[in-house]
């Protein structure tokens, strides 16, 4: 009868449907494993120089372990952010993730992250300096593992910079000595010398600590007043006025890559970053690329610090913790995977392999092995961990300044409106 | 008065309506037919709807369970969130500048492409596709590139870079989204090539001018499809994300000029990790959105005129 059929492939039509609607919800959970292997997924942010290193000391794990594929993924620091919190937030989290020292505190207390120590036989941390480890650990569980030690710094095109007869930096300066270079520098080439260090976060907490200050108080509240944001900013305003540092046209754009600074677009000689990404410049300024200190306080108190670059962490609901744990190993402590790795994710927190690659450094990781060298013993010890808020407060801070570099607010007035800001960020 | 006669499509003749157990049979195929829809509905729509709803009541920063703080993110929005009121004046000045010009541009081309005589056709994919390209990431990239210090207007014009002036994103932005008329346009010509011919021959013969040909025969037999598509642009207006989030790589910038209410909602949202908020700025604009909806729909009375109520 036809009507039987009809009645028969409707069934059929809703069964299938009804498959479909559910495979579809279903997805994130199907089993990650192809033709017998373990599939893991690694996911870090960085520059194409980092790209090109992590896949080769990952071709490497893979041979060493022909059972495990590596699936990688990179993006620039403010997109990985906020995707990595939305993969968290839905329960998706890859398998084995690079981490921000920002990001340990929110991640591990929100049991996104597995704890490493149920990983100890394959993971091995012994080489690591203790104090450094516990970074990576909260509430006695280690939650993640620094993956290198790095700095920040005034990174500059020492070719460029000695074509305009201004003296080279030379060792330690204070932030006036550091304003007055960039201003001779502006003067001989006429356009803005450095990248203007107002929307940065990193770049004020090294200014604040070259006071004695801090960001944040061992309560995790803010560690500083409306009065020393205003004098920050007033003091990188009247540098953006005068044509010093980069106009806000630029600064607009900053968005954690090297690509989108003014050094980088060839529009300046001199910007402050973090010693690792600083490799991204070699690729687009040239060889000429070398590392400063940052300014220290007028008194000549350092507000740099030695910090742990990036964590690798693996997630709480990855299937395959264990094979996870293995790539951290690997990554760390493999020597072979140190050579390839060099730098690039600043020096390696394995103290032998450290050691053992050195004398091998070869361009720009020999450039950042040097430079920490010389701020090695001179700087003050690392501020703990900043809680949760801060995450978010790092892009709060650019936007804020905005409004003084675009001149809609006084400094000062942008300064209250952060202070307000924080204040509820940090609260909640 | 005489009825115009307004071609629609031919009722199908010589089908009989079906008899009763014949069309409730039919209506219960129709029905499972339609149950992954139905039940897509209820678990990808509904379900979601509530959840953000009980979202908006709490503080929810994805990683802990959220907590119950009643009006609080409301309150918050309304009375002490600067920059929520920055979006707002953002998003309402889009709306009032990209909505207007993109109509006028549509209806515009779509009077050209109507007198024309051969390669409509082609004209009207030539201006509809950047509506279907405009709507991808890629575009408005191309866009940013363009409009940015040192892009190509900059060296051309010496802008200086539009997308980089707080005066100037927010036009930049409303360029590129008026610069998609394609759809309103297809909607236009439509409802342009219904307008029978014999009117504007009556009209001609009665020695109206072209312009009073087009204020008193195109704007009144084409008001229905002009509210259609101003309605349609207006909603869509609201919810402008995708250029100004490229333009401004998910800023809002330069100085929140382009912080538009989406924009924000997604700041809140995935950048500061409060759901909460964000799914109370979703509610708030939901209801705004229902609003001005019903509002265009009240004044439409007065100036929509639909053919069938001439039958009336």
């Amino acid at each position: 009868m036809p009507g039987n059929r009809t009645r028969r492939s409707c069934v059929t039509a809703v069964v299938l449907a009804l498959c479909a609607v559910l495979s579809g919800c279903s997805g994130g959970t199907e089993s990650s494993s192809t033709g017998g292997k373990v599939v893991l997924r690694y996911t870090w942010w960085g520059n194409p120089d980092r790209a090109a290193r992590t896949e080769e000391a990952i071709g490497l794990f893979e041979k060493k372990y022909p059972g495990i594929e590596v699936q990688t993924s990179f993006s620039g620091y403010d997109t990985y952010k906020q995707k990595l919190a939305t993969q968290a937030a839905g329960g998706d989290a890859p398998d084995v993730m690079q981490l921000d020292y920002r990001m340990i505190d929110q991640y591990a207390s929100g049991g996104v992250l597995h704890d490493l120590g149920r990983q100890k036989s394959v993971l091995r941390t012994d080489e690591i300096d203790a104090g450094l480890l516990a970074t990576g650990a909260l509430d006695g569980r280690q939650y993640a593992v620094p993956q290198g030690r790095g700095t920040e710094t005034v990174v500059y095109d020492a070719e460029r910079w000695k074509a305009t007869g201004v003296p080279l930096p030379s060792g330690a300066w204070t932030w006036s000595e550091w304003a007055d270079a960039m201003r001779a520098l502006a003067e001989k080439t006429g356009e803005p010398a450095a990248t203007d260090p107002g929307q940065s976060e990193d770049a004020f907490e090294v200014w604040l600590r070259g006071q004695g200050k801090d960001l944040y108080t061992e309560d995790g509240e803010l560690g500083f007043t409306a009065d020393d944001l205003t004098r920050w900013w007033t003091f990188t305003d009247r540098l953006r006025r005068d044509g010093v540092v980069s106009p806000a046209e630029q600064t607009t754009q900053l968005d954690g890559t090297v690509e989108n600074t003014p050094l980088g677009r060839g529009k300046a000689v001199v910007d402050i970053n973090w010693d690792a990404p600083a490799s991204g410049f070699v690729a687009l300024v040239g060889e000429g690329v070398t590392l400063a200190p940052m300014p220290s306080g007028e008194d000549g108190t350092p507000g740099q610090y030695f910090k742990p670059s990036m964590f690798m962490g693996i997630a709480a609901n990855s299937e395959h913790p264990r094979e996870a744990a293995r790539l951290i190993d690997f990554m760390l402590n493999d020597p072979g995977a140190a050579r390839v790795l060099g730098a690039t994710r600043s020096m390696p927190v394995n103290e032998t392999l450290r050691e053992e690659i050195a004398p091998d450094l070869k361009d720009f990781d020999k450039v950042i092995h040097d430079y920490h060298a010389t701020v090695e013993g001179e700087l003050n010890d690392p501020p703990q961990a900043p809680p949760s808020g801060d995450s978010a407060l790092q892009t709060t801070f650019q936007r804020d300044y905005d409004q003084v570099s675009y001149e809609r607010m006084s400094p000062r007035e942008a300064a209250e409106n952060y202070i307000t800001e924080a204040k509820a960020e940090l609260r909640s | 008065m005489t009825t115009t006669e307004v071609p629609t499509a031919a009722p199908a003749k010589g089908v009989a309506p079906p008899s009763r157990p014949a069309r409730r049979r039919r209506e219960g195929a129709a029905w499972v037919f339609l149950s992954p829809w139905v039940l897509g509905a209820c678990v990808l729509t509904l379900l979601p709807m509530a959840v953000s709803l009980y979202l908006s009541f709490t503080d929810y920063d994805l990683f802990n369970p959220p907590s119950w703080v009643g009006l609080r993110n409301y309150t918050q929005m309304f009375t002490e969130d600067p920059r929520y009121w920055r979006s707002v004046v953002a998003t309402l000045t889009y709306v009032v500048i990209a909505v207007p010009l993109q109509l006028a541009l549509a209806l515009a081309v779509a009077l050209a492409l109507k007198s024309m005589r051969r390669g409509r056709a082609f004209y009207r994919s030539a201006f509809y596709a950047p509506s279907l390209l405009g709507a991808s990431m890629s575009i408005a990239l191309v866009w940013r590139a363009v409009f940015n210090d040192g892009g190509t207007v900059d060296n051309l014009f010496g802008t200086g870079g539009w997308v980089n002036k707080p005066g100037w994103a927010l036009f930049a932005v409303a360029l590129l989204t008026v610069w998609q008329f394609g759809a309103p346009m297809v909607i236009f010509l439509a409802g342009l090539l219904q307008i029978p011919g014999e009117l504007y021959e009556a009209a001609a013969v009665d020695g109206a001018s072209r312009w009073r040909q087009f204020a008193h025969i195109t704007i009144p037999m084409l008001s229905p499809v002009l509210f259609f598509n101003l309605v349609l642009q207006t909603i869509q207006a609201f919810q402008v994300f995708t250029p100004a989030f490229a333009v401004s790589a998910g800023k809002g910038g330069p100085a929140d000029s382009t912080l538009f209410y989406t924009l924000y909602l997604y700041d809140r949202g995935f950048v500061a990790s409060h759901m909460g908020y964000a799914s109370a700025m979703a509610w708030v604009l939901l209801i705004v959105i229902g609003a001005v909806t019903a509002v265009l729909f009240r004044t439409s009375r007065s100036w929509v005129f639909y053919a069938s109520e001439g039958d009336r």
